[in-house]
């Protein structure tokens, strides 16, 4: 990455123009030309950076609930269990990580009853019943922009 | 709360924008409004908060932040709101939520930390740890990605 591509990634995260043109606004702002920026853009989604560019939402305020859930799975057992959750749509997140609640997902769904039935037919399909569903209380932090 | 045709506004930027020229200008065809309404809808969802933010995602290991870690902090219950201030106010915490405790995990607080090592993120934590007065807690680190996509609402 150049010094370039790390000034349109700082502009582009949050600060993405909506507006008919909007590289050739992000250019105005960094005195390059608009298909300067297409083409920088384009470079840092093939290079897998950009993962997409679009709009990330409040989903209780689309009248959805969100939550985290982590499971103990044997390690013979990771491939089906990761197979049937990431099966449902809601499941946007899904990560092997280091403890004993080894399987980490998120969980977006209308209501918390879909997601509870959603868990519990997982833990019938599977046979892996310590899932735990820990939806946040409170959130105190979520930054959305990380400087490059 | 929202209407349909902001419904399908929404089921057009949940997605991956295209990169040319006029990006808004396709999808306002596809839902059959104009380019000027679509983005004047778009800034109203934006502007009402539906949207929390538009713009780029990362991949954050492509980007430099070759490590990041979920810390989960064991906290008794009447120290939540103070711990979780002190906490959301590094500079490494990108994001601290409250989660109930459940059966055998004992864990409340959740933060994402994020530095350049998984041995800068034992630090950060173990700093992290210091300043709030905390031993107990988890260094959950992802070791493989099995999903990572966006919601379709609608």
């Amino acid at each position: 990455m150049d010094e370039t591509d790390k000034k349109i990634l700082n502009e582009i995260q949050s600060d993405f123009p909506i507006s008919p043109r909007p590289y050739l606004d992000v250019g105005k702002r960094l005195g390059l030309s608009e298909q300067a920026v297409i083409e920088a853009v384009r470079r840092l989604k093939q290079r897998g950076i950009i993962r997409r560019i679009g709009g990330n939402f409040h989903s209780h305020r689309l009248n959805h609930v969100s939550t985290l859930c982590a499971a103990k799975v044997p390690e013979e057992k990771i491939e089906q269990f990761v197979e049937v959750v990431n099966g449902y749509a809601g499941v946007t997140h899904n990560y092997l990580r280091n403890n004993a609640y080894n399987i980490w997902f998120t969980f977006i769904a209308k209501d918390m009853d879909t997601i509870g039935e959603a868990l519990g037919e997982i833990a019938v399909k599977t046979g892996i019943q310590d899932i735990l569903n820990l939806p946040a209380k409170k959130m105190f932090k979520i930054k959305v922009d990380f400087e490059v | 709360m929202v209407d349909s045709i902001e419904k399908a506004v929404i089921s057009h930027i949940q997605g991956d924008l295209s990169v040319q020229p006029r990006p808004f200008a396709r999808m306002a065809q596809a839902v059959g409004i104009t380019e000027e309404e679509f983005i004047s809808r778009v800034r109203r969802l934006k502007e009402k908060g539906i949207i929390r933010r538009f713009g780029a995602t990362l991949r954050h290991q492509e980007a430099g932040f070759s490590a990041n870690a979920m810390v989960a902090w064991e906290i008794p219950e009447h120290e939540i709101d103070k711990t979780g201030r002190i906490l959301s106010e590094h500079k490494s915490v990108s994001h601290c939520y409250y989660r109930a405790p459940q059966r055998d995990w004992p864990y409340s607080l959740y933060t994402m930390i994020h530095g350049s090592s998984r041995d800068e993120c034992h630090r950060i934590a173990a700093q992290l740890s210091r300043a709030i007065d905390i031993t107990e807690y988890a260094l959950l680190f992802s070791e493989k990605e099995f999903k990572k996509t966006s919601m379709e609402y609608f």
